[in-house]
């Protein structure tokens, strides 16, 4: 559940939550999209082992503000660099990016020149996911 | 096997177009509209609905792959309902259409129901006419999972399919009035469900008593719609229910539920904006301020501006 504060702050807003790669845990991803939800907004799911073409194709067909990924296999740099690459393919401008998963410390920095504007563990708080999310959209 | 024919529209712009469109304010609709009425449409509509989880998505996706063949673009249009107290929406039809996702002709769009009650979406025919504008032949429309009316997609669909499923419990019964009637195609999905063959049974007898004489049987169909069985089948009936048109005037009750559509927003709106206090009233007096702060609204209203 998501607390008063954060409440219809994302209300309007489109935002698609997939999941690249080849792990198949997708509980994660589904907790923070009804989070996502709750707070308003309108969210696209498109379920596991996306391949980055196909949610770079999505996000432009959806036209959503942001795009939330879910990676659990290590890979997050080359997957985050391949959706950035397709989108700009597509003739999409660069939307927000999300990250959640186990994210080395270490990779912040790259992550964030790749344009991701939040990383997200399962240790985070929803409120503080939809807090953030809600911030880097307004 | 050929290449697959380039898709005739600018994904990005009917994107865009989409946006704008579906979150238009009753205002922006109306200075939007241009001054000439209503005018036919070329662009064919197929409304696909029926009650939650019969498999309506499911169903649109391998429909799609059949209408696809030497077509140049698809849309498809899926509805799923928006939280009354959050007013956000979770959108999951397109999981179910996953097999197109690397066909470059279709483009899906999920809307939210927004404050629509009839199954689709708000501004949903503007919606549609953006489509229309940006090329597409045909358009796939799939309502929220609704039972008992069905008024917009009959109004908007040139072909309504109605979708039922076995082990659904009582809901033809409360079908009965409403969609059971008005639906051009009866698709029975999940039929190698046991119960499947009594759901065709019921359906055709429904059929009957609706429309004496018709012929019933050629518009129910037994799909599987996860192994892609009856799909055929019901691409060929829809083929043949869009040959032989509409019955009566469209553009007319087209238009009827464009006003009708606005009206009930902008009332809805009117009603939020008053104080609380103003239902301490008698009945007669709340209806007539009602009516007269519409009018004043009316008085206000410049559609050139
Ligand atoms: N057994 C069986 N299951 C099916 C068939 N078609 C669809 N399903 C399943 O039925 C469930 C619901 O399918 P959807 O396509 O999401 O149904 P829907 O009518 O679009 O649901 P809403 O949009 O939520 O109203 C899914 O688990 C499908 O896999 C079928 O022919 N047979
Ligand atoms: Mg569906």
């Amino acid at each position: 559940m998501t607390d008063a504060s954060t409440h219809g702050s994302l209300r309007g807003r489109r935002i698609l939550i997939a999941k690249p790669g080849l792990d198949g845990h997708d509980v994660g991803a589904k907790v923070i999209a009804l989070a996502l939800r709750d707070a308003g907004a309108d969210v696209i799911y498109t379920g596991l082992r996306k391949s980055p073409g196909y949610i770079a194709r999505v996000a432009v067909d959806e036209d959503v503000d942001a795009v939330g990924l879910s990676i659990l296999s290590g890979s997050h740099k080359e997957l985050v660099e391949e959706i950035v690459e397709q989108l700009k393919a597509l003739g999409a401008r660069q939307v927000p990016i999300f990250v959640g998963g186990t994210i080395p410390e270490a990779d912040l920095p790259e992550l964030d020149r790749l344009g991701v504007k939040g990383v997200f563990t399962s240790a985070m708080k929803l409120d503080d996911v939809v807090a953030a999310v809600t911030e880097a959209l307004v | 096997m050929t290449a697959p024919l380039q898709p005739t529209f600018d994904r990005l712009r009917v994107s865009k177009e989409l946006s704008r469109v579906a979150s238009a304010t009753v205002e922006e609709i109306l200075h939007g509209a241009g001054a000439e009425p209503e005018r036919s449409r070329r662009m064919r509509v197929i409304g696909i609905t029926g009650a939650p989880g019969v498999g309506k998505s499911t169903l649109i996706g391998r429909l799609a792959r059949s209408r696809l063949k030497g077509a140049r673009s698809l849309a498809i249009v899926a509805i799923d309902p928006t939280s009354p107290c959050t007013r956000g929406s979770l959108l999951g039809d397109r999981i179910r259409m996953e097999d197109l996702g690397e066909d470059p002709r279709v483009f899906i769009r999920s809307l939210p129901s927004g404050t629509s009650e009839d199954g689709l979406t708000d501004n949903v025919a503007e919606v549609l006419d953006v489509l229309e504008g940006s090329g597409f032949d045909e358009a796939l429309l799939e309502t929220v999972g609704v039972g008992q009316t069905a008024q917009g997609v009959r109004t908007l669909a040139d072909v309504e399919v109605l979708v039922l499923a076995p082990g659904a419990g009582d809901h033809i019964q409360a079908m009965k009035a409403g969609v059971m009637e008005t639906a051009d195609i009866h698709v029975v999905n999940k039929a190698e469900q046991p119960g499947a063959e009594r759901l065709v049974a019921e359906v055709l007898g429904v059929r009957r008593r609706a429309r004496a004489g018709a012929s019933a049987a050629a518009t129910v169909i037994q799909v599987r719609a996860g192994e892609s069985t009856g799909v055929e089948q019901l691409s060929a009936a829809l083929d043949e229910r869009l040959a032989a048109g509409a019955a009566v005037d469209m553009q007319r009750v087209r238009q009827r539920y464009r006003v009708q559509q606005l009206v009930q927003r902008r009332l809805q709106e009117t009603l939020d904006q008053l104080p609380v206090t103003t239902w301490d009233a008698s009945l007669p007096d709340n209806y007539l301020a009602v009516l007269r702060r519409l009018h004043a609204e009316a008085r206000q209203f410049n559609p050139s501006k």
